[in-house]
Parts: structure tokens; sequence; C-alpha cells
């Protein structure tokens, strides 16, 4: 083999910890090395250019190069060798950055460091062989999983450029959080007033198909070809007949069921439309609190409804459906605050979270708008605001900031006084993180403005006491404590990803961080891909962030789609397991571990059992070829003899 | 009937659907015996049983699958067969186990110890708990324990734990002796001493593949990494290094499959301790998984499955 070595400064990234052209003169003396060099930015126009120049002249048949991480450039470069007539995958990266320049500060074990890597990579180099991908269709059909408001915005951007969306809502209306909210900030408009137009246009948009009321069951496929499994809960109404009337509601005797939208500070009907402006707008019926369902005796929304569409025999159905690329838009729950035995453990009825504090400020709440407080249906006079429960807290495992609590606080503030202008707001915060176009006004209007009186500092506990509540707390600020006489209390509880989040990143092959949100690919360069091709993220499902940012998400999320839809074919990635037949003793081994299924229990032409890989589904994780006792199955570009070509680089065979 | 004329009788009833029953006969002493391949009436006059049944059967089934065999089991025989089972290696349909209690079998590695070359054996013959045996026209007469093998010593399944038919009646366990095991004591040793212990070992190794061959777990046959060339994990150099390569190969394909019957350490012709490797991997994938191998042929075998958390891992803090 003719191979070239090409040591990158990176600037000074690389250099000031690593003597690059030492290592590029010591690359040289590796076998089959013909040419090496160092270059100041190997992934610049320039950089490339130098490469494509050394393969003509020195006739090169691979190429590596000494950089950065693979995720950031080996794409790049395996272009760079393709354009100057190599195949792709003759091309190996060695990375001198994060693995040594970065992580080390000593120069000379540095570039030994570097010179190791590289000498690994020629040796697994010298292993490789060229390799070739195939094209497949493209399903182009988007399934929108979630639809809220970051959801509802990818499915429409993606339907109005013409492709085909299905978009699976678990509730039985889309909307998210944001339906239950009173008025938005910073501007102060109508929270329904501008998604409701949206929820209408996922409606009528002829584009769209909604699967309400339903969940992912189970993925299968690949990028451009997703089996989805989408499970459409019964409802006990069918709802291609039902027309939103309402009539059954009335009628209902049950009336103690819990209503989820409401986030249960009131009851409902157990046969229920969430409110007024839903879509779908059909009734559904819960079954545990249904008469008829529970007790066998009841019936009345049957005998009411005028189209007959009460279906007591509901069962759940499972739909099929073949999509190209998945836009996860999961959003968020409210962390269970109970865990706080000092905000009274959930116990105290006129302790609330901001969700709760939504739903009575809002005109089609269950006050009807008028700030009521549970306990007695009195109006407030003093409102005491926490902020920061379950987030920034170490000790309740919720390290992260959620981000728009300080905004919504600030809000829900200002809607108090002119919902009650005798009232008095109290907050008591950590820090007011208000970085967003018009936000830090916004919060000062707040205190400025609405006379909201902003405390620094925790409070350490609520007390019953009569009809009010005693609130005690720091002041740090005036270094003294405090202690407030209120009539409600409001906790801007900490956000967590939606329930069964985890269950649903295994469904999708993705991965969550450490607090469950869904990974990026990258956190800065790819912030809605994932590292499953064709799947995207949008929304809280992906971090906390208001609603501003959900939306320029979900229409990113959509534009990624619509990338990936603007081919005809795909190009399926050549890394991918292979099975040598001959070798093959069909034990089938390889099948149990494989976590995508990639792998067939086949036979050859003699009817010998055979494994079988199928390269589009196959991963390339390479689980399957440490399984295989022998090595009959292997992944390639990481076959076992080039890793053991890498291990014997570097750990040369001892004499013992 | 005794133990011997059951299990004839039952094979010979369950021959005439069978292409083939395994079981032992006489090798060239008593002392020594061979595998009989039954395939007629008169073939299983020739059955034996007893302490000189030394070989696990069931490294032969693998290969056989596809035919309809039955296979004469110890206790220790039987959990090859359940492990094979449970990796569908074998069709359960096709296989008839004849299985009975074990009563311990000889090592002769130990009984040469005692007594040198086991050249001329008149007689051998286990009477209670003694080893009675003529050797160079002279009688001798052994306490079992001295010269059985070594995993008869703590034996808990000496009868087989899957069987069609089981002949004569049902042994007890031992009950495990107190203090500790080999492995604990050769882990009190340091490192090097360990590493210095194991070169020297793996320098007597002539790469026979005995240890392999005899492996009822090894399936890969011809296709065995320890010889081919794509992919070359070793080469066919017979340095220590090349060597432990080797048997380490064999331990991390056994890790999780290993039944603990001694096949591989009773072939080896060096005497090289190869159960003491074994477990180790047996104590590391017990502790790990929580399950050992070859107990229960529904068993979701730990490393030939997939999870995304293992149960017994903490692998977030
Ligand atoms: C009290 C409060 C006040 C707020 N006020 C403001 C404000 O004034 N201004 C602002 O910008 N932001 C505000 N926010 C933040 C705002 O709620 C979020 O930014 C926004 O709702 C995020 O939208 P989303 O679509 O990502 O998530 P969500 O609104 O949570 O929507 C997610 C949707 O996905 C569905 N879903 C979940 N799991 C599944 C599944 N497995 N299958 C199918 N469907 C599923 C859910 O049912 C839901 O409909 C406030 C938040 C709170 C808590
Ligand atoms: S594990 Fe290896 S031998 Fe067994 S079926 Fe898979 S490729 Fe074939
Ligand atoms: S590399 Fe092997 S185990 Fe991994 S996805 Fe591909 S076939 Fe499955
Ligand atoms: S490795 Fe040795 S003890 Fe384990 S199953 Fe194989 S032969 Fe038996
Ligand atoms: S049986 Fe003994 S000598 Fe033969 S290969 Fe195995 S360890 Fe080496």
């Amino acid at each position: 083999m003719h191979i070239g070595v090409f040591v990158c400064h990176c600037g000074s990234n690389i250099s000031g910890t690593v003597d690059c052209p030492q290592t590029a003169k010591a690359a040289g003396e590796f076998p089959d090395v013909v040419y090496s060099t160092d270059e100041m930015y190997t992934c610049s126009e320039p950089g490339q250019e130098s490469i494509i120049r050394a393969i003509k002249e020195h006739n090169l048949d691979g190429v590596v190069v000494a950089s950065c991480s693979p995720r950031m450039h080996e794409a790049t470069f395996r272009r760079t060798v393709e354009r100057a007539g190599l195949n792709p995958y003759m091309f190996e990266m060695a990375n001198i950055r994060e693995h040594v320049s970065w992580v080390g500060r000593d120069k000379a074990l540095n570039t030994r460091k570097a010179i190791d890597l590289i000498g690994m990579a020629v040796a697994k180099l010298r292993n490789g062989t060229p390799l070739f991908s195939e094209r497949f269709n493209v399903t182009r059909k988007l399934m929108v999983i979630g639809g809220g408001v970051a959801g509802i915005q990818a499915a429409l951007d993606a339907a109005d450029s013409g492709i085909e969306v299905v978009l699976v809502e678990r509730e039985t209306t889309i909307g998210g959080k944001m339906a239950k909210l009173d008025k938005t900030f910073p501007t102060i408009d109508c929270s329904s007033c501008v998604l409701g137009p949206k929820m209408v246009e996922v409606a009528q948009h002829p584009k769209i198909t909604l699967y309400a009321a339903s969940e992912v069951d189970n993925v299968s496929g690949y990028v451009g070809n997703f089996t989805v499994q989408v499970r459409k809960r019964a409802v006990y109404v069918d709802w291609d007949a039902c027309t939103g009337c309402g009539l059954c509601t009335e009628k209902c005797p049950s009336r103690k069921t819990p209503d989820p939208f409401n986030e249960l500070i009131a009851t409902t009907t157990a046969i229920n439309i969430p409110f007024p402006q839903a879509i779908p707008k059909k009734a559904t019926i819960n079954p545990d609190y249904c008469l008829q369902l529970t007790k066998g005796k009841c019936g009345v929304c049957a005998k009411v409804c005028p189209v007959g569409c009460i279906d007591f025999e509901q069962q759940d159905k499972i739909e099929e459906v073949q999509v190209g690329a998945i836009v996860v838009a999961t959003g968020y729950d409210l962390f269970d605050y109970s865990v706080y035995k000092q905000y009274g453990a959930g116990k105290l009825p006129d302790v609330i979270t901001s969700l709760q504090y939504e739903r009575l400020l809002n005109a089609s709440g269950p006050t009807g708008g008028h700030v009521l407080r549970p306990s007695d249906g009195a109006e407030p006079k003093h409102v005491v605001f926490i902020q920061c429960v379950g987030s920034r807290d170490k000790s309740k495992g919720r390290a992260y900031c959620s981000s728009f609590c300080c905004m919504y606080t600030a809000k829900q503030a200002i809607l108090t006084k002119s919902h009650l202008p005798d009232s008095q707001s109290y907050v008591f915060y950590m820090d007011i993180r208000s970085p967003g176009k018009g936000y830090d006004e916004f919060t000062r209007r707040t205190q400025e403005l609405y006379g909201a009186q902003y405390i620094r500092g925790r409070v350490s506990s609520i007390h019953q006491h009569g009809s009010s509540l005693v609130v005690r707390g720091a002041d740090t600020l005036a270094g003294m404590q405090v202690e407030i006489k209120a009539d409600l209390v409001v906790l801007a509880v900490g956000i967590e990803p939606s329930r069964n989040s985890q269950k649903l990143a295994a469904t999708l092959h993705i991965s969550a961080d450490t607090d469950g949100f869904f990974m990026e690919g990258h956190p800065k360069l790819k912030p809605v891909e994932t590292n499953t091709a064709g799947v995207f993220l949008a929304g809280c499902c992906q971090g906390p962030r208001d609603i501003p940012t959900s939306v320029s998400m979900g229409s990113a999320a959509a534009a990624k789609a619509m990338v990936l839809f603007s081919n005809e074919q795909l190009e399926s990635d050549p890394q991918v397991a292979t099975v040598n037949a001959t070798r093959c003793v069909g034990c089938y081994k390889c099948v149990k571990t494989c976590p995508f299924g990639a792998i067939l229990e086949s036979e050859d032409r003699w009817k010998n059992p055979k494994a079988e890989v199928l390269p589009t589904i196959c991963k390339g994780c390479g689980i399957c070829s440490v399984t295989c006792p022998h090595g009959a199955i292997q992944l390639n570009h990481f076959t076992d003899n080039q890793l053991l070509a890498e291990v014997n680089a570097i750990c040369p065979l001892p004499t013992i | 009937m005794n133990v011997l004329e059951t299990m004839k009788k039952c094979i010979r009833e369950a021959l005439p659907d069978l292409d083939m029953v395994m079981g032992w006969e006489q090798g060239f002493d008593t002392l020594h015996a061979t595998p009989l391949f039954m395939e007629t009436a008169e073939d299983v006059d020739r059955l034996i049983l007893g302490p000189t049944c030394v070989q696990s059967l069931a490294v032969h089934l693998p290969s056989l699958k596809g035919k309809k065999i039955g296979v004469v089991v110890k206790g220790c025989d039987s959990r090859a067969v359940v492990q094979l089972l449970s990796e569908n290696l074998l069709n359960r349909e096709n296989l008839v186990i004849f299985g009975f209690g074990c009563d311990g079998v000889v090592s002769l590695s130990r009984l040469k110890k005692k007594l040198g070359a086991l050249d001329f054996i008149e007689s051998a013959e286990k009477k209670d708990d003694r080893l009675c045996i003529e050797i160079n026209g002279e009688q001798q007469d052994l306490p079992f324990d001295d010269i059985c093998a070594p995993k008869c010593l703590t034996c808990s399944r000496p009868n087989a734990i899957i069987s069609d038919h089981f002949a004569g009646p049902q042994r007890t366990p031992r009950i495990p002796a107190k203090g500790k095991t080999a492995l604990e004591k050769f882990e009190e040793k340091s490192l090097p001493e360990r590493f210095d212990f194991w070169k020297a070992q793996m320098q007597r190794c002539v790469r026979c593949y005995a240890c392999r061959d005899s492996c009822p777990m090894c399936v890969c046959r011809d296709h065995c990494v320890a010889v081919s060339r794509n992919p070359h994990f070793v080469s066919q150099e017979a340095t220590a290094s090349e060597n432990f390569m080797f048997q380490l190969i064999h331990v991390m394909h056994l890790a999780g499959r290993c039944v603990s019957c001694g096949e591989c350490e009773r072939a080896c012709p060096m005497d090289i301790p190869l159960g003491l490797l074994r477990a180790k991997s047996t104590e590391v994938t017990s502790a790990l998984f929580n399950q050992e191998a070859g107990l229960d042929q529904e068993a979701v075998l730990p490393l030939l499955s997939f999870n995304i958390e293992e149960e017994t891992i903490e692998e977030h803090d």
C-alpha cells in the first residue's frame, strides 16, 4: 500500500501541546507510509486540496488524517479522498485533539501518544478494504410523535411543503401544555388565541393524519423506511361518527371524574371533551369512572347521543404506518413536588403548582378565569410564588434549571395583579434568569409596574394557620428571616421528560442524557438530530425551553425531514456486519444479541443453518461480532483483524 | 436388577427408534473406559457404568444434530446437555437422555501421582468408598476421595438433572467441603506470583487442543479462531504468550456457558490446571448475572441476549 499521513495543527488547538512536524516525521517511518506532512488546518479548502494533490503525486491508495474527532470531520475527509478517486473507506482518522492535545499538557508525552495513535490508524488502514454503499428508496412520509406546540409546528411545516404527515398524540387532544396556559410571556397574549388556529389547521390540513389517544408501540426499520406500530387506545366512542356536540357530557351522572386537563383542580364527567377548542373535538370515556364500564349499569350517554356513536365494547387497535422519518416532540411533565416536605408535600390545598394556577387564571378553566383558591373558593389577597421547586436542587436529583419558570412566574405575578387589583404578590427566587428578547424588561416591569415583591432566598416552611398559610423563609439580600401570611402559594415546579420517555427512547433506539431528556446528535452542530438517522427532536423532550424556541425547533426538525425527503434514494452505510457463510456454524448466538433485530436465522443452498444480516437494519454496533465465538460475523471497517492490528501496533507482543 | 441392567433394558427398549445411543465400554484395561456407540441390541451388552466412565459424551451431541440420538449421562454431563439445549444447539425431540446417579469418577492423573505409571492393571473396582486396584501384581486399596476427580469431591448434582429414563437410585449430593476452594487459595498469592505461575504453565502447553476438543460447549470445531487466519487472533507459535491468548479466548468464549464439567483439565496431557481459569470466569459471571450455566433449559443466557440495562449491574450513579 501507499499511505499518506496528514497531521493537523488545528491552529494552535493541537500544535499547542503536540509537536506536529516531529509527529509527521515519525509517522513517515510506519510501514507502507510513503508520504507524511503537517498542515495548519487540514479541513480547510487548501488543506483538503493538499490531500488531493498528494494522492495524485504519490499515488496514494490510503489516507490517514490525524486531527480532531471523527464525529467532527470524518465525513468531510471521506468526501475529500473520494474526490481524488479513492474509496472513501480507505481513510482513517486519528483523533489527536480530543484524545491528546486537549487532555494532556506534557508536550513530549503528547507527541508520543499522537504518534502511537497514528501508528494504530495506519495499522488499521493496512488491514482495511474498500466498501461500497447500496441505494434504497425513501418513503416520503413523516411521523411526528407528540402534539404539543413543537410537534404541531413540525407537522404543519412539513405538510405545507407537501409531505404526508402522521401526528401521534397520547392525550385525547393536541395542544400540549400550551393549550392549558392562560396568557404567554413576554407579550401577555392569549395562549389559545395563538395556538388555537394552528390546532385547527392541523385538523383541516389535507396532508396531516391525526392519531389522538394513541401511542407508538414499536418501531422497526431504518432511515427512509420505518415501520411504526401505533396503538389507538380504546376511547369507547366511535370517533368517525362523534360530532363533538357534547350532549353526552351534560347527562353523564359520574361527575367526580378527575380532570387531567385542569391539572386535577377540578372534576369532570366520565365521558368528556377536555376543552371547547380540543382537536379532535371528540368525546372520550374514562373507563375507570364510567358506571357502565365499572358497574355494568348506566349507559346514559349511549341513550342521549344523537348519532349513536358510544361503543362500550371498543378495544385498543394497532395500526401499522410506514414512514421515512420521525420527529419526536413529546415535551415534558411537571416534577412531583411532594418530595418537598417543607412545601406541605402536596397536602395543603392552597399550595398549588404553576400549571394549576394557569388553569385558575384561564377563562376556560374551572373557575371561569376568576382567581379563587381551592380550599374555600375565596379570592386570595396575598399570593406567594416560590421558584426553583425541583430545579437546580442537587439534593433532589435535579441539578438542571427548568429555564422558563422565572419568566412564567413573572407573568403570573402580572396576571395576578390584573385579575385582583388589591392583591400583593411575593416571589421567592434564587436568581432571575431572563435572557431573551424583551425578557429582562418583562421581569423588571413585574416588579416596578405591578409591584410584585421579589425576595431572594429559599422558603423553609409553609404551615396552615387558620384559613391562611404562613410562609417562612430567608431574605438573603437583607440578611434576615421573613414570614409572610399568604392566602395562596404557587410553586414554580421544575420539569422532567414526559412520562415513559425512557421506553420511547428504547423503542426509537435514541439515547437520553442523565436527566432523561433525549440526546441531540451534537450539542452545537446537530441540536435537532439524534444519533439515529432519520429521527429528529423538537421542543422540551430534548431539554427545557420556552414556546418560541420549541416552535423554532419544530420548524428546524421539519426542515431536516425535508432535506432527507429531497432525495429519491438514500445511500446505505456500508459499515455493517457481514457473515462469512463458510465459517458460520449457524448457532444463532448473534441473532440473540443483536439489539436491532438485524440478523435473520437463514439457510444456505444446502439447508445448513446460517446467519444473515439485513444491511439496511444493521446499525454497525458490533455486538454480534463479539458474540460469535469464531469471528464468522465481522463488522465492515472494524474487523477483528483491523482491531487486532491496532492493538498490536500499540502493544508489540511481549516475549514471555 | 442392578443399575447397569436397568440401564441396558431401557436402552434396548428405546434403541429401535434411535439411530444410536452413546455410553461407555471397557477400554484396554479395567481402569480405562472408552465411548461406546450402540446401534444394535448386541452393542448394548458391552455397556458399563461406574467410576471409570469419565468422559462426557455430550461433547459429541452437537455434531450429531439432525440424527435421533440417545445419550447416557452422569450428573455433570447432564448440565452440558441442558446448556446445549438452552443454546438451541440440540433438538430436544431428537434426543433421548438416559440418566443415572453418579458415585464419582476416578482421576487418572491423581492416581498416577499416587501409583506411578498405570501400565499393568489387572483389575480395578470400587468397593464402598475405596478403590481396589491390582497393579503390577500388587493389590492396592485406596480411599476413593484421594483418587477421584476433584470435581466429585464437591459435586452438588450427582444425579442427571434432565433425563427421559433414570436408572437406579438417586445419589445424595456431597456437602461442599469447608475451607477455601482451590481458586480462593490461588488468589491469596500476589499478582506477580500468579502471573509467573501461569507463565510457567503456559510454557508447558503443547497446543494439542485436547482441552478444546473435549469441551462439550466448544461447538465451532473446524472454525475455531485458534486456527483461523481470518480473523487472525493467534499464531501457531507455541510460545507462552500465544498459548495464553488461546486459553483466554477459550475462557472468554465459555464465560457464562462453562458447565464446570472439568473435561478440559482432564483431557490435558500436560496436567495444566485449566479448571482454575474456568472457575474464575464462572465466579465473575455468576456474581454479575446471578446465573449458573447448564441448570435451566429455558434460561435466557446473560451473555447471549441484549438488555439496555442489566438488572445486576449498576451502570449509572
Ligand atoms: C406553568 C407554565 C407556564 C408557561 N408559560 C409559558 C409562557 O408564557 N411562554 C412560553 O414561551 N412558555 C411557557 N411555558 C413553557 C411551555 O409550556 C413549553 O415551552 C411548551 O409547552 C413546550 O412545548 P412542547 O411541544 O415541547 O411540549 P408539550 O407542550 O409538553 O407537548 C408535548 C405533547 O406530546 C404528547 N406526548 C408526550 N408523550 C407522548 C408519547 N409517548 N406519545 C405521543 N404523544 C406524547 C403530550 O401529550 C403533549 O401533547 C410555560 C410552562 C409552564 C409549566
Ligand atoms: S454467532 Fe457466528 S456462527 Fe453463530 S450464527 Fe452468528 S455468525 Fe454464525
Ligand atoms: S453490528 Fe451486528 S449486532 Fe450490531 S446491529 Fe449490526 S447485525 Fe446487529
Ligand atoms: S471449559 Fe472445561 S469445564 Fe467448562 S464446559 Fe468446557 S470442558 Fe467443561
Ligand atoms: S489440552 Fe493442555 S496442552 Fe493441550 S492445548 Fe489445552 S492446555 Fe494446551
